[in-house]
């Protein structure tokens, strides 16, 4: 059952590690206060500054660190939302199957009829922009269906397996063979979904915050600051850069770990 | 020929039906949540005679059923309402900027099609310099490039400082139609660049399941080589997921392009979307929102009737089921 490390999954938790290391540090200690105005408008990158200083003489790197905590943080959080109430919805269709499916999957197939992003812009706009909460709420909300979609086909899979006829036969209820037979039967299908549903998570937030309807101040996420740094590009490109460069190293060692789960489990070719 | 005609219209009914539901129910959340407009029009020293007005004149004192109705049938002859901030009909709003999103959507979704199939066919094909790790890592780095990031770069290695286009200042097709066109150019390839790594993955996987069934084997048993098996027969089959996943791409491609309408200031839907979210201009939002919706259903629909049209085991499939699907 041990299965083999490979090439991709480790660059991937080495890569993903190191963003996370820095965004915990950035949250505690950062080389600069990110706030403090005083260290020379527009500085390109230097070894005291390395990611140079923005219009207001703030240091990049550490706004970068504390902006990096707060993107992994929404992220992370959404993605669990929309995991946690997704699977929830998949097992209960997949297993018991009936008339809820119908309805249920029914329902899914409007909701994916719709752009996902645009559809969380909506949420986001109905229930109040610019505050954390609603970012999360908006896009965990948008994030079930997949997730709810992705379950389900594990779950009805494998209902009829011999080890869940025999768990029944053994007298164990539906609740029982659904969390401890099943549930960690289909990890191997979560996993990567996982991982691709944090890096759309990623994304729509940092699009979101991009357009000023996500995260705005004080909570800088790294979406916030691209579109602070879009306006002063001519002044100071390293600052749009190194903040791009960031959310790009993120969703790539997250993506390098999806791609080394599902190698792992033998699906790609 | 009779079924499948049966089967189009079919189709079509349910793409209205969803048309509807989806402007019911956002007509339904506007109306929960956005407070009064009228109010916040004229501010709060308006006289209540000067509110009752403006509130006769946007038809906004009906009950709201009727209101909806109202709204639909204006729908079909293209009256969507008057902006509540622009006090101008909606239509003349926004078909212009209609256009500019469409043409955006539909270059960046040819770009797709036409770099990423023949690249997956040769990255399946050649196993030399870029196999393995390298791939996967150029194929990875793809994905992760957020459109809005190039928008960025683009603006700054194009834009900036090699002068191609000017970043947030759109000509128009009738002022400048090469400037404008290169503008969009730039706009589409932020689009496409994820996209590509996407369909490429997809087409490649989707290529090698194909090539290890067993009518392959009895292909090439037979003394065809594998060029020509994957040419005359493969190709075709493995194409067929990889339209469905098409399909969905050129619906995503509208919301996408809102955030690089933004960056490259391009006056298209979603960026007039988002300054009327802002504005809480309602009539704006429901008129783009269902316009847009129109548009996911319709490019689910493109996409089954060409897999259908490539696949006739889909086909026949489709019209037992009775064209419920």
């Amino acid at each position: 059952m041990k299965k083999k490390m490979n090439s991709y999954l480790l660059t991937g938790l080495i890569i993903t590690g190191t963003f996370l290391l820095l965004a915990l540090i950035g949250q505690f200690w950062t080389p600069y206060v990110p706030t403090d105005m005083a260290y020379g408008r527009f500085q390109a990158p230097t070894l005291s500054h390395p990611f140079g200083t923005d219009n207001f003489g703030r240091d990049i790197l550490s706004r970068v660190m504390e902006g990096a905590g707060t993107t992994f943080f929404i992220a992370l959080l959404t993605v669990s939302l929309g995991a946690v109430a997704g699977t929830a919805v998949g097992a209960v269709t997949g297993y018991f199957g009936g008339l809820l499916d119908d309805i249920l999957m029914r329902l899914n197939d409007a909701l994916t009829a719709f752009p996902s992003f645009l559809l969380a812009l909506l949420i986001v706009s109905l229930i109040g922009p610019g505050k954390k909460l609603s970012v999360i709420l908006a896009l965990g909300l948008v994030f079930i269906p997949s997730f709810a979609r992705v379950m389900r086909s594990a779950f009805a899979s494998l209902r009829t397996a011999n080890y869940v006829t025999g768990a029944r036969l053994m007298g164990a209820g539906s609740s029982r063979i659904l969390f401890v037979h099943l549930l960690p039967n289909t990890f191997k299908v979560f996993l990567p979904a996982f991982t691709i549903g944090f890096n759309n998570a990623v994304l729509a937030e940092a699009s979101m915050s991009f357009l000023g309807i996500g995260v705005t101040p004080p909570d800088a996420s790294l979406g916030y600051m691209l579109s602070e740094a879009q306006s002063m590009l001519r002044a100071a490109p390293w600052y749009a850069i190194f903040t791009g460069l960031t959310i790009v190293f993120l969703v790539f060692g997250v993506g390098l770990i999806g791609e080394g789960l599902q190698l792992m489990e033998g699906e790609e070719g | 020929m009779k079924d499948a005609c049966l089967y189009i219209l079919k189709r079509l009914f349910l793409l209205l039906a969803t048309m509807i539901l989806v402007s019911f129910l956002t007509f339904l959340a506007f109306r929960l949540v956005s407070g009064d407009p009228v109010r916040t029009m004229l501010g709060t020293e308006a006289t209540a005679e000067q509110v009752e007005a403006l509130r006769q004149e946007l038809g906004l004192s009906d009950p709201f059923l009727l209101r909806y109705v109202h709204w639909l049938k204006g729908f079909f002859s293209r009256d969507l309402g008057v902006s509540y901030s622009y006090r101008q009909p909606v239509w003349d709003l926004i078909s212009g900027k209609l256009t500019l999103s469409l043409l955006l959507s539909l270059l960046s979704f040819a770009l797709i099609v036409a770099i990423s199939i023949p690249a997956a066919i040769a990255s399946y094909r050649f196993t030399g310099p870029i196999s393995g790790w390298p791939r996967t890592i150029l194929n990875q780095l793809g994905m992760a490039v957020p459109p809005f990031f190039t928008g960025i770069l683009f603006s700054w290695v194009f834009g900036i400082t090699l002068r191609l286009f000017t970043p947030g200042d759109f000509p128009g097709f009738q002022t400048d139609a090469l400037a404008s066109f290169i503008h969009l150019f730039f706009a589409a390839c932020c689009l496409a660049i994820p996209r590509i790594a996407m369909t490429i993955r997809m087409m490649r996987s989707s290529l090698i399941s194909e090539m290890n069934k067993t009518y392959v084997l009895t292909a090439i048993s037979r003394g065809n080589d594998r060029k020509t098996v994957l040419r005359r027969h493969v190709l075709k089959n493995a194409l067929v997921p990889v339209i469905t996943f098409l399909g969905q791409t050129l619906a995503e491609l509208v919301g996408a392009g809102i955030v690089v309408e933004q960056v490259l200031g391009l006056p298209g839907l979603g960026r007039f979307l988002v300054t009327s979210i802002t504005h809480r201009d309602y009539p704006v939002v429901q008129a783009i929102v269902v316009i847009l919706a129109f548009w996911v259903v319709l490019s689910s629909l493109l996409a089954d009737l060409i897999s259908q049209a490539i696949d006739p085991r889909l086909r026949t499939a489709a019209l037992a089921k009775g064209g419920t699907a």
